[in-house]
């Protein structure tokens, strides 16, 4: 089938009434999830997986694929807002997104991030459709060695995202790869750090972490200082339209974005999140305006939350092309077609073009619709900011609870939130970055995961680790952007060429 | 308080009262059942749950609502089972991995042994598969056992975690043919192993079939051999191990709930239960979603797990001699 077959294929797929539905209210319902503090896709499709059984399965796949990127639309409106993650993939927007907020740019902050999303979204679903059976080989090609570069380096890379002291970045990055290593251990299954609490041996949940550590101790440092509490003027149409200026400086971080998001997606992991994480730094080094990331730049917004919308979609490609999950929501997706008897693999494409097909139309139409529900949403958004505090606090609170509650129908995960938002206080007022934190908490177990199959699969021998193209090839990148202030010294010093266009080396 | 709002507290508490009684009086099941799957929804438990719930919910005429409780192998949604009221309205799934193997490697749960738990029926079983890249050099699994006993500690096959079931009955393979195959545990799903054999990393993989079906079909990997006596139906080609070695440990799904529950309710529960996993609809469920139907009763579950519990015992004790 060509691609123009395959187009009017899947627009006939789409325009039924079952499965326009279920990508509209897929959307829709994605949305919320991302809004809503702590529900994060994962918990929010786990939750819907049930109805989707007794639907068809392109429909099902298409209502959850709906969930994925509608919440990566919606996840970075309480960052944004209240330096709320809505889930773990908004984390960098916070950053940014939230010191724009206090200097009252919210609304055209939203714009942009809905702008970026479709985008991001859009164009990455051309990729799929085009590339989608050549780019499922290419997840093949990483293995324990090639990640253990990618997030071993990556962690070094990414240990000063958020500015502020050395110790300010990396004492927190402690704190949360020692937290991921609390629970039962992926690879022999035996308890560590449990202390004897059965409780403890699911691990510490990274929902619960996030929104403790951003949330409840935003909250607290809020109460603390009601005055401190942004109150925007009336938003009018002029508030909500990103300026000129605005609007010039996002689309550059937009398309790195893109490109970030479309390749992480491809490979296992948590995708999204990672690709928000690489395109911060990312334009941490090479933005014009890369000095102001971290004090209010739309760059710092832009870029992630293009970088997520486009990972939620190029991860569809390792479940449609090769049948295999490369992270919680494909897993769910694919759960949701064995249901229906349909086995995954190679031959779902030829087998059932009208899933392959259905999804890709699905996903335009779906982004289409996400856009033209936000931009409305967003003035919505920005007027919830002047509900008084006394209601509008306590009910995040709630939202959080729930939230946290609900990703393993676990009080423990509420316990943690509460106990997590009083330590993010803390560290918040030694004004400790928090970002590094749950940086560590998504890469330390990974990097553990990759390092101990490395060894296994090698039978113990190290080299396996430097054995591989790939891997040469990402720590050499490593190195080069550790040590780009020491390289930029000495260019100074022996030729006298200044560097000035490009600071890879972070903290400039 | 005005006298409407007091009159309609009044029907509210007789209301509620009333409800109780009647509810005590009722016979079991009078409310909504909440059956506990210890795993997250995506997994091999979550349909065959979700199936079994409704069809129980036929029977008994009440709601059984499906709740995922994961975590910790499987040990934390079943310690909420066990440690739960026994009047019959908490019952859940288990495997035989946390009810059988994770007591003797972990001390801290709810339960060690069969006795700690009612089991209420055996679901189905789910055997393991070894399966290669499709151009392996290895045509049959006489050619790849041959190479392995030729190279001891040299063949890697991909399980999902150390001690899984896979990983068992490798072990249990390696313990009765003298053959020394290396598992390579990757954690996280599965399908990081299938990406490790589909790149050539290691030579094979093992894991219950469902996983790699669509790629056998597709032929890009190919299944050597399964874990089971006799011919395993969705993989025809595949030599059965357990026709002529003592290696046929799989994966076992059961209902339990907590002990002490009354007997009129473990009667009604036990035996609606037993009803849904012989009927039709659950066997045809069973056969398209590569489970293999084992229905048993209770006290026949509770043998079984007893059995496993031998067999996993025996099999540590090997793995911690060499």
């Amino acid at each position: 089938m060509t691609t123009v077959d395959g187009i009017l294929y899947g627009l006939q797929v789409v325009f039924t009434y079952q499965n326009l539905l279920a990508a509209l209210a897929g959307a829709l319902a994605g949305t919320m999830i991302g809004v809503l503090p702590g529900i994060g896709p994962v918990a929010g499709i786990a939750m819907i997986l049930p109805i989707t059984y007794s639907l068809g399965p392109t429909a099902g796949i298409i209502m959850m694929a709906g969930i994925f990127y509608g919440a990566m639309y919606g996840g970075s409106t309480t960052a944004i807002l209240i330096n709320m993650p809505g889930e773990s993939a908004s984390v960098m927007t916070c950053i940014d997104g939230y010191k724009l907020t206090q200097k009252g740019r919210a609304g055209a902050v939203l714009t942009i991030v809905a702008l970026g999303s479709f985008v991001g979204g859009t164009v990455a679903v051309a990729g799929v459709m085009l590339f989608a059976p050549a780019l499922g080989q290419f997840g093949i090609l990483f293995g324990p060695a090639e990640f253990f570069a990618l997030t071993a380096g990556g962690l070094m890379i990414l240990s000063r995202i958020s500015g502020g002291t050395l110790a300010a970045g990396l004492f927190p990055m402690a704190i949360g790869i020692m937290l991921s290593t609390v629970g039962q251990e992926a690879v022999t299954g035996y308890n560590r750090f449990t202390f004897g609490f059965n409780d403890l041996s699911q691990g510490i949940e990274l929902v619960a972490l996030v929104v403790g550590l951003y949330g409840l101790a935003e909250i607290m440092l809020v109460v603390e200082t009601v005055h401190r509490r942004v109150r925007p003027v009336k938003v009018g149409l002029r508030d909500m339209m990103p300026t000129r200026t605005e609007f010039r400086r996002s689309w550059a971080p937009a398309g790195r974005g893109t490109i970030i998001g479309f390749i992480f997606g491809l490979l296992p992991g948590p995708a999204a999140t990672l690709s928000s994480f690489a395109s911060y730094r990312l334009e941490k080094a090479v933005s014009k305006h890369r000095h102001e990331i971290g004090e209010g730049a739309i760059e710092g917004v832009a870029g992630p939350e293009t970088a997520n919308n486009a990972a939620a979609t190029s991860s569809m490609v390792p479940l449609l092309a090769l049948g295999i999950p490369f992270n919680a929501i494909t897993a769910l997706m694919l759960a949701a077609l064995m249901v229906h008897g349909i086995q995954p693999g190679p031959l779902l494409i030829p087998n059932h073009p009208e899933i392959f097909w259905g999804v890709i139309v699905s996903m335009y139409v779906g982004n289409l619709v996400l856009l033209f529900l936000n931009i409305p949403l967003i003035g919505v958004w920005v007027s919830m900011l002047r509900v008084p505090a006394y209601i509008f606090l306590p009910l995040i609170v709630v939202l959080a609870v729930i939230g946290s509650y609900s990703v393993r129908n676990s009080i423990f995960d509420v316990y943690i939130f509460l106990l997590v938002g009083i330590i993010g206080y803390v560290l918040r007022k030694l004004e400790f970055q928090l970002a590094p934190m749950v940086i560590g908490m998504v890469l330390g177990p990974l990097i553990e995961k990759h390092l101990r199959e490395g060894l296994f699969m090698s039978l113990g021998e190290v080299s396996v680790f430097v054995n591989s193209p790939i891997a040469i090839t990402i720590w050499i990148l490593v190195l080069i952007i550790m040590t780009f202030g020491i390289q930029r010294a000495l260019l100074e010093r022996l030729f006298g060429i200044k560097l000035g266009k490009v600071a890879l080396g972070g903290n400039e | 308080m005005n006298s409407f709002a007091k009159s309609t507290l009044a029907i509210i508490i007789a209301g509620a009262a009333l409800s109780a009684g009647v509810a005590t009086a009722q016979e079991y099941p009078s409310r909504d059942i909440t059956f506990l799957v210890p795993y997250n929804p995506g997994g091999a438990t979550d349909p065959v749950s979700r199936q079994f719930a409704s069809q129980l919910e036929k029977i008994l005429r009440v709601n059984v609502n499906v709740e995922n409780r994961p975590g910790g192998s499987g040990t934390i949604g079943l310690g909420v089972i066990v440690r739960s009221k026994p009047d019959g309205y908490t019952i859940g799934l288990s495997d035989i991995g946390a009810l059988a193997y994770q007591p003797l490697i972990n001390s801290g749960l709810a339960y060690k042994t069969p006795d700690d738990y009612q089991p209420i029926v055996k679901l189905s079983e789910q055997p393991i598969v070894l399966v290669v890249r499709a151009d392996a050099r290895w045509k049959n699994f006489d050619e790849f056992l041959a190479e392995a006993k030729k190279n001891p500690g040299k063949m890697r096959v991909g399980v999902n975690g150390l001690r899984t079931a896979p990983d068992l009955v490798i072990q249990q393979f390696n313990k009765v043919s003298g053959t020394r195959i290396v598992t390579v545990p990757f954690s996280g799903g599965g399908g990081e192993a299938t990406i490790a054999v589909l790149g050539g990393r290691i030579e094979a993989m093992a894991n219950s079939g469902a996983g790699n079906l669509g790629h056998v079909r597709a032929g890009t990997l190919r299944a050597l051999a399964v874990f089971t006596k006799g011919k395993y139906e969705p993989f025809p080609d595949a030599t059965p191990v357990g026709d002529s070695y003592d290696a046929t440990l799989g994966s076992a799904f059961y209902v339990v709930g907590p002990k002490g529950m009354p007997p009129n309710v473990l009667n009604k529960v036990s035996s609606a239960a037993l009803q849904v996993v012989k009927s039709e609809e659950f066997l045809k469920f069973t056969k398209t979603h590569v489970y293999v139907a084992d229905p048993k009763d209770s006290q026949e579950a509770k043998a079984d797990i007893l059995q496993f519990s031998k067999t996993y015992v025996d099999l540590l004790k090997f793995i911690e001699q060499r």
